[in-house]
């Protein structure tokens, strides 16, 4: 599977970034990093180019709500993108959030799968666990 | 008219700038007092120069610095310059002074030192009489550097490999060795009229895993290119890396290694001196605690033998620290070299010997590059992944070399990506790991390794 992943915003902690990169190698995944500082529009793109399956966004700066809220409006321009898995996590609140809160909101804005201070194995552990699901459907 | 002054007259043609008088700058540099360049202090100091971090968005808070490090016996004063001037955005950081005078809160993380103007900071400068030095973080610096050595600031840290692989995702890497090449001609021709300007890279890169031999290949190389633009005093430098052997074997490699290939390309005559940052990755929250982190660092700058450390304070895990604070560690720091006697100097020659062959077959293969120049071969050599610096952000970098701790915090390379690592290197670090684990016990390890001072 390929996943498209990066760091949303103008956002340049990219310790994580690097780290899921190895993960999601190790578990098998083809990946496209874009790396830090990368503007929605770049995520999409980068979709189409690939072919990719999964559309993974981080944050670490709390920024990404804003971003956000564009996404689905975004989506929509693009063709054939229905079956994409969407997934972000990270710090996804300024400040402290309530979690469930946290995750409601960014389900409504389009994310499958929302990890908010959740560990990197374990998010990729929910990916997995999705995908399963998905292809018994 | 050279090219060079043609360029600097377009430079210094800025709307932000009240005509730059070359003539009378000329002249202040000639007749400067020798206090206020390092190069002289270093000639002639018998200790560790102590500096410690700041800047202030107003003249007058940072005039208070100031006076508050003075008064804690500091050795070198920083400016530091505020991140809109790194950008080149000088009309922000206009507004955003302006803001900062009117109100009580700071709006800059730094001084503005082009809107300041030299005129004005050149008045703080020669009032104190001390060495200062210009920390930034700039890839276009030319402006910034041509007003910091017209107001008496004869250090000028930076350069174009280690202000742009840590800090930038983008921004063209060939420009910046073209701008970093103005700043030397610049600083080369100021060093013929009294004592030479001297020049310092940034070591600690992205302070995250970075193995000694991709930071000394980047110092050497930052040095390599300063000296063949004509500069006469240079500084490398690197930051503690977590285990103290390997800080002493560090700079052991890096001492020797300077001095060969400066003499290789017929630049033996130039200083260089060696700079230690104290630990530069994530600090503890505990305050007195940061403090003891602080007190090692010193003590193994010592052993290092470094001719300046470059301090952190206790407040370094919550924000900018109070001046008081920083001034504290200068005292700190100051009383822990006074009372530092009788050390006794460790030689580990096995680990010298495999660190010294792999920063000679790196630099061996960046010579090797068929481009004309220096900066070009440089330029290809991280662009082909022969130079790798892990966790840097820019597109350029290759983020293939892959960096964990030994039993001893020795930071060891278990996949060297491109980098040319010899064979019996590569087996010789590996061996010191610990490599059993997968992938996942691996990525917890380096989440780990990266945060053992917290």
């Amino acid at each position: 599977m390929k996943v498209v992943t990066g760091v949303v915003g103008n956002d340049i902690h990219v310790v994580a970034n690097r780290l899921m990169e190895l993960s999601l190698n190790a578990r098998g995944y083809e990946v496209f990093n874009l790396g830090v500082n990368t503007h929605l529009e770049e995520f999409f793109d980068a979709v189409v180019e690939t072919g990719a399956n999964i559309l993974l966004i981080s944050s670490l700066n709390g920024e990404a709500e804003g971003w956000s809220r564009e996404v689905k409006a975004l989506k929509s321009k693009y063709k054939n993108l229905d079956d994409l898995i969407m997934m972000i996590g990270g710090n996804l609140a300024v400040g402290r959030g309530d979690a469930e809160e946290i995750e409601r909101k960014y389900k409504n804005y389009g994310f499958d799968l929302v990890c908010h201070q959740i560990d990197l194995n374990t998010g990729l552990d929910w990916l997995e666990e999705f995908i399963e699901k998905r292809k018994t459907q | 008219m050279s090219l060079l002054q043609e360029e600097r007259e377009i430079i210094l043609s800025n709307e932000y700038v009240d005509n730059f008088d070359f003539d009378e700058v000329e002249e202040f540099v000639r007749n400067a007092s020798k206090d206020l360049f390092i190069s002289h202090h270093f000639a002639k100091a018998d200790k560790m120069l102590v500096q410690p971090r700041g800047g202030f968005p107003t003249y007058k808070q940072q005039f208070d610095l100031y006076e508050f490090f003075v008064e804690s016996n500091v050795d070198v004063l920083p400016l530091t310059i505020d991140s809109n001037t790194r950008l080149n955005d000088y009309g922000t950081a206009k507004k955003m002074l302006r803001l900062s005078e009117e109100n009580e809160i700071d709006m800059l993380n730094g001084y503005p030192l082009v809107n300041h103007g030299y005129r004005t900071t050149r008045k703080m400068i020669t009032n104190f009489n001390k060495p200062v030095s210009l920390r930034h973080g700039t890839p276009d610096a030319r402006l910034l550097i041509e007003t910091a050595i017209a107001s008496g600031i004869f250090e000028i840290e930076g350069g174009p490999i280690t202000y742009l692989l840590p800090y930038s995702k983008n921004f063209p890497l060939d420009k910046a060795f073209l701008y970093w090449k103005y700043v030397e001609r610049v600083c080369a021709n100021y060093s013929e009229l009294n004592e030479p300007i001297n020049r310092e890279s940034f070591g600690p890169l992205t302070a995250t895993l970075v193995p000694p031999s991709i930071t000394i290949v980047i110092q050497l190389l930052e040095m390599l290119l300063a000296l063949e633009e004509g500069v006469k005093s240079f500084s490398v430098s690197f930051s503690q890396q977590g285990s103290m052997n390997q800080d002493i074997v560090t700079g052991a490699v890096i001492k020797k290694l300077a001095r060969f290939y400066a003499e290789e390309i017929g630049c033996g005559d130039a200083a260089i001196h060696l700079v230690y940052h104290q630990w530069m990755g994530a600090f503890p929250m505990n305050k007195d605690f940061a403090e003891q982190l602080i007190n090692m660092s010193t003590v193994i700058a010592s052993m290092v033998g470094a001719d300046k450390i470059i301090t952190k304070t206790r407040e370094e895990a919550t924000g900018i620290p109070t001046p008081q604070a920083n001034a504290k560690t200068v005292a700190d720091t100051q009383y822990t070299l006074r009372i530092l006697n009788g050390l006794p100097n460790i030689v580990d020659e096995e680990e010298e010997e495999i660190l010294t062959l792999e920063v000679k077959a790196i630099m061996e293969a960046v010579f090797n590059d068929p481009a004309d120049t220096l900066w070009r071969k440089v330029f290809n050599s991280i662009k082909n992944g022969v130079i790798d610096v892990p966790f840097s952000p820019h597109i350029i970098n290759h983020n293939n070399m892959i960096t964990i701790r030994d039993a001893n915090k020795n930071i060891r390379i278990i996949d060297r990506g491109n980098v040319p690592i010899p064979d019996r290197c590569f087996e010789y670090e590996r061996a010191q790991c610990d490599l059993s684990k997968d992938t996942k016990g691996i990525v917890n390890d380096i989440i780990h390794d990266i945060g053992i001072m917290q």
